[in-house]
């Protein structure tokens, strides 16, 4: 039985986490798609992650043609390559995706590249499903398509252990009462409602940590003096 | 990972002709129910021509186990359903094909799905279930493993494709399945033996043609692509030797390997 004080802490908790969160995972991740693209001299190379509902593919990290106009992009989980491939949990190559009927063609337009094919494999950790890595036109490593795929496989495990590691701050203090055993681990779906002024005072935190020390003095005296006012107040 | 360059030879069982006419020659998978646990089959694809059934899975949070039953045509959503069962029909021309559909329009309840699907398939009386789909997730490794056995003494041949993407992977890893990589070539007949599992099998699987959407065909790899190949190998074994047991049926196809001496 989780108490209410023990939400309160879990609120807490997945609101300071974003903090804690490991500078430069946006840089690592597209770190990760810049590499891959290169390796395989490919067209383009993306990263999109399954959404809290779990019903569309986000992209989160792109590298390569059309990369600007890809990211923030969302596609249902329910029809296509990338949707199997995330509920199937298994990779995909296409050889020429224009002879697929449900290819996107207008999605590809509107990023000013339309591939001819697509390397798809899962991000999937033992805990979650993270979403999917993609490949466009990519060229071969190995000189065999069997090897090549298995390369990429090691390649998506690490970017999904990286990811993985990322969304598990996200919901920090959620997590910490699943793994005592006093809730059920949560699922993207089932998460303690969030607290939007915990989560701007832990994203200010996150900011002082870069900061210098004079910086950091003053908001010590600022924070001392709103909870001074706060304890005085009515 | 399965590598054909290094898999070295196997001993067959010591059977008198071990050979494929033996195994299947002049077999064609009548009486064999196969389920497809996929994406949906368009059953009117020219090279799937017709189903013998079909079922959607859905998740049903409070209902039994998580799952509600949808008998009934459906359209597949992907494509890559109708591939496997093109693909199956090719070497099994007159099997019992079932398509179960397992993808929806969300991830939630992924796995209970999953397991809703091979309920059914057990449940139901199929005779061979091609797995294209897998799950990672520790807390599925159990009830995934109990679905499996089940099948497993209950005669039901369960083919599962593995994952390219190293760590866990139910049920392909399980060894109670015929576990099944992509090799290179398109010879349907052909496939290798792999004498250090958990992957067995490898067959063909990379830049297959395979039935899609809408009536058209795709270049494709993957080892889902070759785990129903080995399905429909296996369909057809059953359709001329009923009753074969699944370890009898890993003994055959050992046997009847390429890399078998």
């Amino acid at each position: 039985m989780v108490t209410e004080q023990q939400n309160d802490l879990a609120r807490l908790g997945d609101a300071v986490g974003p903090a804690l969160r490991p500078v430069g995972h946006q840089a690592l991740l597209t770190g990760i798609v810049e590499r891959i693209r290169e390796l395989f001299s490919a067209a383009a190379c993306s990263v999109a992650l399954l959404s809290d509902d779990e019903t569309e593919l986000v992209f989160e990290a792109t590298s390569g043609a059309g990369a600007d106009a890809v990211i923030g992009q969302r596609i249902g989980v329910n029809r296509g390559i990338a949707g199997w491939v995330a509920g199937s949990g298994q990779a995909i190559v296409v050889a020429d995706v224009s002879q697929d009927p449900r290819f996107d063609r207008e999605l590809a337009e509107s990023t000013g590249y339309v591939p001819r094919s697509i390397v798809a494999l899962p991000l999937e950790t033992e805990r979650m499903v993270v979403g999917v890595l993609e490949v466009l036109d990519a060229g071969s490593v190995t000189g065999d398509t069997a090897r090549d795929l298995h390369l990429l496989g090691i390649l998506a495990a690490q970017a999904a252990l990286a990811l993985e590691g990322s969304l598990v701050f996200g919901r920090l203090g959620a997590e910490l009462l699943a793994a005592t055993g006093l809730a059920e681990r949560p699922d993207r779906t089932r998460r303690p409602p969030g607290d939007p002024e915990l989560a701007a005072i832990a994203g200010a935190f996150q900011r002082l940590a870069s900061a210098g020390p004079a910086q950091r003095r003053l908001a010590v005296r600022v924070l001392e003096a709103v909870c001074d006012f706060g304890a005085t107040s009515p | 990972m399965f590598d054909p360059d290094t898999l070295g030879r196997t001993a067959p069982l010591p059977l008198a002709e071990p050979t494929k006419e033996w195994a299947w020659g002049n077999a064609d998978g009548a009486g064999v129910k196969v389920a497809v646990i996929d994406s949906g089959v368009d059953a009117d694809h020219p090279l799937v021509h017709g189903l013998a059934g079909a079922v959607v899975v859905e998740f049903e949070p409070d209902a039994e186990n998580q799952v509600r039953y949808v008998p009934g045509p459906h359209e597949d959503l992907v494509g890559h359903g109708t591939a496997c069962a093109g693909i199956i029909r090719r070497v099994a021309p007159r099997a019992e094909i079932y398509s179960v559909r397992v993808l929806g329009a969300t991830l939630r309840g992924r796995a209970a799905v999953f397991a809703g699907g091979l309920r059914w398939a057990i449940d139901n009386g199929m005779h061979v279930l091609n797995l294209s789909l897998s799950t990672g997730k520790s807390e599925w490794f159990g009830p995934l493993h109990e679905l499996a056995d089940e099948a497993y003494f209950r005669n039901i041949i369960l083919v599962s494709a593995v994952n390219n993407v190293p760590g866990p992977s139910y049920p392909s890893l399980y060894s109670s399945v015929l576990s099944v990589a992509a090799h290179p070539g398109s010879d349907p007949w052909a496939f290798d033996y792999n004498p250090a599992p958990p992957v067995e099998f490898g067959a063909p699987g990379v830049d297959v043609e395979v039935a899609w959407l809408n009536g058209s065909n795709l270049e494709v790899t993957g080892n889902s692509f070759a785990a129903s190949h080995i399905a429909g190998l296996v369909t057809r074994l059953l359709s001329k030797h009923r009753g074969l047991t699944p370890f009898q049926v890993k003994a055959v196809l050992q046997a009847m390997a390429s890399n078998a001496r």
